[in-house]
């Protein structure tokens, strides 16, 4: 039972940030290394108006709107002008941006680990077929199937869904058609940070904040992109789903293979189905 | 006056001239049709006429005001329509969606979902297909259709029936013909007479990427051996 928890509350973070990774892909066609570097600054905001308001549910609300914002000054400053660039440039620029955040988070926040409680709505462990459970992780677990439901209806069903794929997919007619597509790179921009920061807010509590901790996560997040198929947003929740429980059965059953199964995994499919295991023909977003 | 105009415009692919002093002007509920052979320059000059091709030399005027440096998405939300020779449909956006897209910059006029839908009464049928399902000709309908709802004041058509069975093209025509009827000014263009001695009002004459002939569709009829010859391969 703890496994199927654990691994879906794993899966839904996975996929908060590997949505994230995916759509600014999709619609910038860059590779965003800085992604991790904004998930872990998610969390210490978290732990920052946690600090300061002693309410997580404010730090959930706050960190992703900081970041989101973070995230659009640092399309407009810096990501619009290496769009036409060759991919290296894209690399180094987000790969500076890594390097900045970290050592902004030490001058800020410095180096030793930082925590923040469990919120006294989930502190207790509930019974669950039999087994206790960590409430939180069920918060987690719903809280990440409602966010990615509203992105995914954001996608699918609005306005502003259909001019994201219409830009990612062909940025001068959706131009030709008065879509104003520079702002809308850098709104998918702000969109997916602020998701890493949702990521990042809602891991708090579950983990010691600190500055590597958005270097492992962003790992698995890349491969989850990979196996969902780049730009490819329904192939990362399948994807997510896929690493999330294979991990979780992964540290209960045979923790030394953990990271073997998630490479394994990512081999097989680059092997078989380079394109992703979930690829469908003119589909990107 | 005219509605659109480029003026003595230049455009560059690289070091390649495209465009050379090219002018043109569409007056208002004219249907103007640009015809040259293929590499001459006609979707170079509606490129120009949108912005997706930057002038280099020369002015774009659209209602009276000069408005060569803005993008294409200001010169769409002007009132400039851009229905491309590859049709460009979103294939990953359904048919309806790729009609809603037109909508979003909101620029309200006579046409409306349900006039497009009369006009081509296809799109609502299919409407939840993915748009590159369609047949060409669909296709063709989908982003004349697109182009429209975006109420422009002119409509740029490239080679909108390359390439479709006669039948199609009949009823294209017929479309193009009703759609004039509203008043819209058209820019068409086309590799041969066939269609614009039928619709057209004036004609243009391209090739190297400079305007070698104009005139009247009448004017036309009385040098047909000429203009013929400049567009023949």
């Amino acid at each position: 039972m703890s496994i199927l928890i654990i691994g879906l509350s794993l899966s839904f973070l996975l996929f908060l940030l590997a949505a994230g990774l995916t759509l600014i892909f999709g619609m910038l066609g860059v590779i965003n290394f800085a992604h991790g570097a904004l998930y872990m600054l998610g969390a210490y905001i978290c732990y920052q108006v946690v600090t300061m308001t002693g309410s997580f549910w404010i730090g959930l609300l706050v960190a992703p709107l900081v970041v989101a914002l973070l995230g659009a000054l640092m399309e407009m400053t810096a990501l619009r002008r290496v769009y036409d660039r060759d991919h290296i440039y894209q690399l180094l620029l987000t790969f500076g941006f890594i390097l900045v955040i970290d050592e902004l988070t030490k001058v800020i926040w410095g180096l030793d680990y930082k925590q923040v409680p469990t919120p006294a709505l989930f502190a207790q462990p509930v019974e669950l077929f039999g087994s206790m459970i960590p409430s939180y992780r069920l918060f987690v677990i719903g809280f990440g199937a409602a966010v990615s439901l509203a992105l995914f209806l954001l996608l699918d069903r609005s306005k502003w869904g259909i001019v994201i794929r219409a830009a990612s997919a062909d940025a001068d007619m959706a131009q030709a058609l008065g879509i104003d597509v520079s702002r809308v790179r850098t709104a998918v921009f702000a969109l997916g940070a602020g998701l890493a920061a949702i990521g990042g807010a809602v891991t708090a509590p579950l983990v010691p904040i600190e500055l590597g901790m958005g270097f492992s996560i962003i790992i698995d997040c890349f491969i989850v992109v990979i196996i969902g198929g780049l730009g490819n947003i329904r192939g990362a929740i399948l994807a997510s789903l896929l690493i999330g429980m294979a991990r979780a059965a992964g540290y209960t059953y045979a923790t030394e293979w953990v990271e073997l199964i998630t490479f394994a995994l990512l081999i097989g499919t680059l092997m078989f189905r380079p394109a992703g295991l979930f690829s469908v023909k003119g589909r990107t977003a | 006056m005219s509605i659109l105009a480029l003026e003595e415009a230049d455009v560059f692919y690289g070091k390649a001239q495209a465009l050379q002093r090219a002018s043109i002007a569409v007056g208002q509920g004219e249907i103007v049709s640009l015809i040259g052979r293929n590499g001459a320059g006609k979707s170079t000059t509606l490129k120009a006429a949108i912005g997706l091709a930057p002038l280099r030399a020369g002015r774009r005027v659209l209602g009276g005001q000069d408005v060569t440096g803005l993008k294409p998405s200001q010169l769409a939300r002007r009132g400039i329509a851009f229905v491309p020779e590859d049709r460009r449909i979103f294939a990953n956006l359904s048919v309806h969606e790729n009609l809603v897209l037109a909508q979003v910059m909101d620029r309200r006029g006579p046409w409306t979902m349900d006039r497009v839908w009369r006009l081509f009464p296809v799109l609502k049928d299919r409407g939840a297909q993915p748009g590159n399902t369609l047949s060409g000709g669909e296709q063709q309908m989908l982003a004349i259709a697109r182009g429209l709802l975006t109420n422009p004041a002119v409509l740029l058509l490239d080679e909108p029936t390359e390439g479709l069975a006669p039948l199609v093209v009949e009823q294209l025509t017929e479309a193009m013909r009703t759609i004039n009827a509203e008043g819209m000014a058209i820019l068409l263009v086309e590799q041969n007479l066939r269609v614009p001695m039928k619709l057209a009002h004036r004609q243009y004459v391209i090739d190297h990427g400079a305007m070698l002939w104009s005139g009247t569709t009448a004017d036309l009829l009385a040098d047909r051996a000429r203009v013929e010859a400049l567009i023949s391969i």
